[in-house]
């Protein structure tokens, strides 16, 4: 008999003495794999994705779930139909040419659409994607709410404009990601482009003329964080360079008839009355023409091998040399400056490198960093997955959909290396344990059919709670944090299983009155029934039984997770569900059947689910 | 940063707990030389000492804070509405102890309209915080003026972030000086709670990327709720999560840390059960018949009946020790205080704004006065509730700082208010704390000189110039008294490590590129 863990195996001594071994049957890595994938791609798997993916009759298995996702072009959206405030919502932005006024989307509304998509969308990698960019290339609504004050007195109003910068951002991403030929570069020449990032770091102001100096912020950032990663091929003095490239990058107020021109005139005099849009204006008077000499005497370093040591890059005709000298431009042609930067920035080995980084902490686990020796014949495999993302970048001149696939066919992304080796974000576990339970009653996916929903604006509150998670407004340039450490401690898991609970327990039930943006309780409009749940998807003569109602939801959250390291966490489903609120044996088989709120059979499958839920478990990703 | 994690932290744990730190380390038989030394550096969290940080939002006026009386540009032409006047009958010059201005049982709280002598022969105190008189007297405070850094910055957001980032001119360090305390001290690892504010949001000084340290907008919360929301429910959800916390399962990248996070949830849920953060928990009270009359008073003012003499003298407004806008502050001090006294948390704070006084800002009564009361009784509750209630830590072991992002201009503007400058006032209290007003006057070892020429003008000619920079007040006070190393504190406070250039521990003058005025400063000045 041998104890291991708290775990025995016994066996019967029937063979003659000698050595042996232990062996186990392992879960099938498709289980494994599945579970990953609807982690990643996706905000958490439905019941429903579960179903289609891994379970059901003719289930896709998880390699044509990956392989659907990265076409999200193909995928039919309906998202909009799936809650009365997403349609309502997409009517109140306000698109680049279009005058802002107080009628129009306000953050918490851009919020809670953000919210709602990313729980009920079908092209779920793309709302995965959308939040990558967002948090990658990050910009702040209270920033530009600030840059508004020196126009407006107006705070109402100064949050609808704010608001619209954020969302021009994000459906310029969306569009790009749409088309299947998306690169990094086109991801990063919107951000360029974005007025809101033009403010956040500085730029708006940055002027080169005369014997001014540029403003490094922004040039410090775009490669510390958005392309080169920390220290990686860069030192100050190409931050000073690359400053002076943005120098006349700023935000005017221009006619809704030039709003797409840089070049335009913009309005000036009193502008809180005009009509017109906050854009990007180039300004070239404000532009430092010198040459611009970045990357002297800089060559890529050997540690990136083959063939990005045997190549020349740019214009240069010296191998490894990396240098970019910018000439020196007069008039409205200064403007190639920067974007001759950002086209230079966007491939060179260190971009494909730190980006490759970035995506495969998203996608795989946090252990990556830039500055792998390719060349170490002891490579991790952490090292070599980055090297595979690299060489398909390279092939596909930085085709996203390529890294994305190199990342998703691999060993590490398959097997245990990644399975369960995150955890989520505020917003990745409240989008998660809604979408964990939800299903459409009818079949419709219409608005009002679910099993588990939420208004978007309910959430706010609660992610703010668990650690301050304000979408669109985070003020550290360098996004907020993919580890665990930075958003688990005692007190932001007690915010967690806080909402959890209050989640669950059902709408007018002490501790969720369903106040719209939830003030003083803790899940506001977001709702869930699970016992609905049950009734669709498992047999009547389940519907009593402990044992299959406990197994049910142990799969759908816990799908992963083997037979035996789920086995004492079963028992104590079983038992929960068999004991009443008195700590007394009550048997569930004994209850009557009941979705009505209060009722003792609803009140005890509602407690088994937050219970579950609380779980560290379902904290990961 | 890179920061050191155990494989089995649980088990040493376990063995520190029962054995003892040194037993334990020397059980870590695996475990690297350099890894070993690191978990023993420092003795931040060990030593029993804590920290308490409050942070005045807006830039205090230091100069209508304590006051320099003696100084002859401090004068009706400058500050013709501000003024805090002198005493006739006093004579500011004489050295001794702080005046008192009790005003018994039949006077209001503040009808004391003078700038009380501080006794260091020239500066006065603004008479709303007159309640710091017996403190500062028992030698437990310091007053520390013309604090600030290079090149000040007088933008509220940049300023605020530098104060807290403890990285003057550095936008990008989006982590606190007090989030690397704790991590330094390897706490966020082991303890529930290790930095803790009471406000509306997590302020910078306790963000990082690394450890989670918790905001309580509310205490209360601090409770899990069940499934139905009642009392049985609530206790079998709680029941049912502490056993699940056990069950063993395989190694993952955050395992350790999601187990140890729930362990300490559910050790910290034990905890706030047994405190009070409720009003009806408030029943802390002075040791002695508060402002000279008939009955102590409550310290912590959270509703009208405790706010000082109100109740005990008939409702009557003029007994109030603090504003009525001061309430939710002074729950949130209250707080800060039980969290300090009854869990091993080493660092708690909190703030209030309001201090941005570009338009009628007042002088002896007004906008400026109301918000300095609240620090006045702040300060002297503060000592009282660790004095008399203490638990898990005392007054001695307590050190209370205040904080603010700059100070303001030496002339009033035209709308009767000041406008933003450069160096302010800090306050430093505690049990162990050498008190005593520092930076304050002409016998400073930097002096303070006096005139339309002097400290007042130092700056662009409008600014009061500094003479110390408050990275080596934190600096003074995260060493010395938490118990942080010197090697530590270089990483703290980062500019600690360049001590030729910055001057932060042993003064000198700081010359470009840091600082293009020369500016000569003191360096730590032995509080502690």
């Amino acid at each position: 008999m041998v104890t291991v863990g708290g775990y025995e195996w016994r066996a019967t001594q029937a063979h003659p003495q000698g050595f042996y071994r232990v062996q186990a049957s392992q879960l099938s890595t498709n289980t494994v794999y599945g579970a990953t994938v609807l982690n990643r791609l996706a905000y958490g798997p439905t019941p429903d994705d579960l179903e289609r993916v891994m379970t059901g009759q003719g289930a896709i298995g998880p390699e044509a779930y990956i392989f659907e996702q990265l076409s999200p072009e193909l995928i039919v959206e309906d998202v909009a139909n799936m809650h009365t405030n997403i349609n309502w919502l997409e009517g109140k932005f306000a698109s680049q040419d279009t005058l802002v006024t107080t009628n129009h989307a306000s953050i918490t509304d851009l919020r809670a659409w953000f919210t709602l998509r990313a729980v009920g969308a079908r092209r779920q990698l793309l709302e995965v994607l959308l939040q990558f960019c967002e948090n990658h290339f990050v910009t702040q609504y209270g920033k530009s709410f600030q840059f508004f004050d020196t126009y407006y007195d107006d705070s109402a109003l100064q949050n609808r404009l704010a608001t619209q910068l954020e969302y021009v951002e994000i459906e310029k991403w969306r569009t790009a990601l749409l088309n299947p030929a998306c690169t990094f570069y086109d991801l990063l020449r919107i951000s360029v482009e974005s007025p809101a990032m033009i403010i956040y770091l500085d730029t708006v102001s940055s002027r080169g003329d005369g014997t001014r100096i540029a403003n490094e912020n922004y040039a410090r950032e775009l490669l510390e964080l958005f392309t080169f990663g920390v220290d990686n091929g860069y030192d100050q003095t190409d931050i000073v360079e690359v400053s002076k490239c943005w120098t006349g990058w700023t935000v005017s107020k221009m006619d809704l008839t030039n709003a797409f021109n840089p070049f335009a005139t913009p309005q000036s005099g009193a502008l809180s009355n005009t009509v017109g849009s906050w854009v990007f204006r180039y300004n070239s008077a404000w532009h430092n023409t010198g040459i611009k000499r970045v990357f002297t005497n800089k060559f890529v370093p050997a540690r990136f091998g083959a063939p990005y040591t045997t190549k020349s890059y740019g214009t240069n005709t010296v191998p490894l040399l990396y240098e970019l000298i910018i000439p020196s431009r007069s008039g409205t042609k200064t403007i190639q400056d920067g974007y001759e930067v950002i086209q230079h920035l966007a491939n060179l080995p260190f971009t494909q490198e730190y980006i490759s980084v970035k995506l495969c902490r998203l996608f795989v686990h946090d252990g990556f960093t830039h500055g792998y020796d390719f060349a170490d014949p002891n490579l991790s495999p952490e090292g070599q997955l980055v090297r595979q993302c690299m060489n398909a970048w390279e092939t596909s001149n930085g085709n996203l959909r390529a890294v994305l696939s190199a990342i998703f066919g691999s060993e590490l992304f398959r097997s245990h290396s990644a399975n369960a080796q995150k955890v989520k974000t505020p917003f990745e576990f409240v989008v998660s344990a809604i979408r964990a339970l939800r299903t459409s009653v009818n079949g419709t996916y219409q608005a009002g059919t679910f099993t588990s929903d939420t208004d978007g604006y309910s959430l706010a509150l609660p992610m703010q709670r668990m650690g301050n998670m304000l979408l669109f407004d985070r003020d550290d340039p360098d996004g907020y944090p993919e580890g665990a450490p930075g958003w688990i401690s005692a007190g932001t898991i007690a915010e967690r299983v806080r909402f959890v609970q209050s989640f669950c327990i059902a709408f007018g039930q002490n501790g969720h009155t369903g106040v719209q943006s939830g003030t003083g309780n803790d899940a506001g409009n977001t709702v869930c029934n699970p016992v609905e749940l049950i009734k669709l998807k498992l047999p009547s003569s389940s519907w009593t039984s402990a044992e299959d109602v406990a197994d049910y939801f142990l799969n759908i959250f816990y799908s992963s997770e083997g037979a035996g390291n789920l086995a004492l966490m079963r028992q104590a489903a079983i038992n929960y569900l068999n004991t009443n609120d008195q700590g007394d044996s009550s048997p569930f088989a004994n209850l009557a059947v009941s979705s009505i709120a209060g009722t003792n059979y609803d009140t005890r499958v509602r407690g088994l689910v937050a219970m579950l839920l609380s779980q560290a478990r379902f904290q990961e990703q | 940063m890179q920061h050191l994690n155990i494989i089995t932290r649980r088990g040493f744990l376990d063995r520190s707990f029962k054995t003892g730190l040194g037993v334990a380390l020397s059980t870590l038989v695996d475990i690297p030389f350099v890894v070993k030394k690191a978990l023993a550096e420092g003795n931040i969290g060990l030593n029993g000492k804590k920290l308490l940080f409050i942070f005045l939002r807006g830039g205090v006026d230091g100069l209508n804070t304590v006051v320099p009386v003696l100084d002859s540009a401090y004068n009706a032409t400058n500050r013709p509405t501000l003024l805090i006047p002198q005493d006739v009958g006093t004579n500011y010059s004489d050295t001794g102890a702080c005046d008192f201005p009790v005003s018994g049982v039949g006077t209001a709280t503040f009808s004391y309209l003078n700038a009380i002598r501080l006794g260091n022969g020239f500066s006065g105190l603004h008479p709303a915080m007159k309640f710091l008189a017996p403190v500062y007297n028992a030698g437990q405070l310091a007053f520390i003026h013309r604090v600030g850094y290079p090149k000040q910055s007088r933008s509220h957001f940049d300023s605020q972030a530098y104060w807290e980032n403890g990285l003057p001119n550095n936008k990008t360090t989006r982590e606190g000086i007090f989030y690397r305390t704790i991590i330094e001290s390897g706490l966020a690892e082991r303890s529930p709670l290790t930095g803790v504010s009471f406000q509306s949001a997590l302020p910078l000084l306790l963000r990082g990327s690394n450890a989670a340290m918790t905001n309580l907008s509310d205490p209360t919360r601090y409770d899990l709720m069940g499934v139905p929301n009642n009392t049985a429910g609530n206790l079998k959800a709680d029941t049912a999560l502490i056993n699940s916390i056990p069950h063993p399962f395989p190694a993952k990248r955050n395992r350790d840390l999601l187990q140890l996070q729930y362990e300490n949830l559910t050790s910290t849920l034990s905890i706030f059960a047994g405190i009070d953060f409720s009003e009806n928990g408030n029943t802390f009270v002075d040791d002695t018949n508060s402002d000279g009359g008939t009955a102590p008073y409550h310290l912590f003012p959270t509703t009208q009946s405790k706010n000082g003499g109100y109740a005990l003298y008939g409702n009557n407004t003029g007994k109030y020790v603090v504003d009525s806008g001061a309430y939710s502050f002074f729950k949130n001090l209250k707080a800060a205080a039980l969290v300090l006294n009854k869990t091993d948390a080493v660092i708690a704070g909190t703030e209030f704004s309001g201090f941005d006084t570009h338009n009628a800002q007042g002088g002896v009564t007004g906008a400026h006065a109301n918000l300095l009361q609240r620090v006045g009784w702040g300060i002297y509750a503060l000592q009282k509730y660790f004095t008399n209630y203490a638990d898990k830590v005392s007054w001695n072991n307590v050190v209370v700082v205040t904080l603010t992002e700059f100070g303001r201009t030496t002339v009033q503007n035209a709308n009767g208010g000041t406008d933003h400058a450069e160096a302010g006032v800090m306050m430093v209290a505690g049990g162990s704390v050498k008190g005593g007003a520092y930076g304050c006057g002409p016998s400073d070892p930097i002096p303070w000189i006096p005139g339309s020429a002097g400290s007042m003008f130092g700056i662009s000619n409008r600014y009061l110039k500094r003479v110390i920079d408050y990275r080596s007040v934190l600096g003074e006070i995260i060493r010395d008294h938490l118990g942080a190393t010197q090697g530590q504190i270089n990483r703290i406070i980062p500019g600690y490590s360049q001590e030729s250039a910055e001057h932060l521990q042993f003064g000198g003058t700081v010359t470009a590129p840091l600082d293009s005025q020369n500016t000569q400063i003191l360096g730590e000045i032995g509080i502690i």
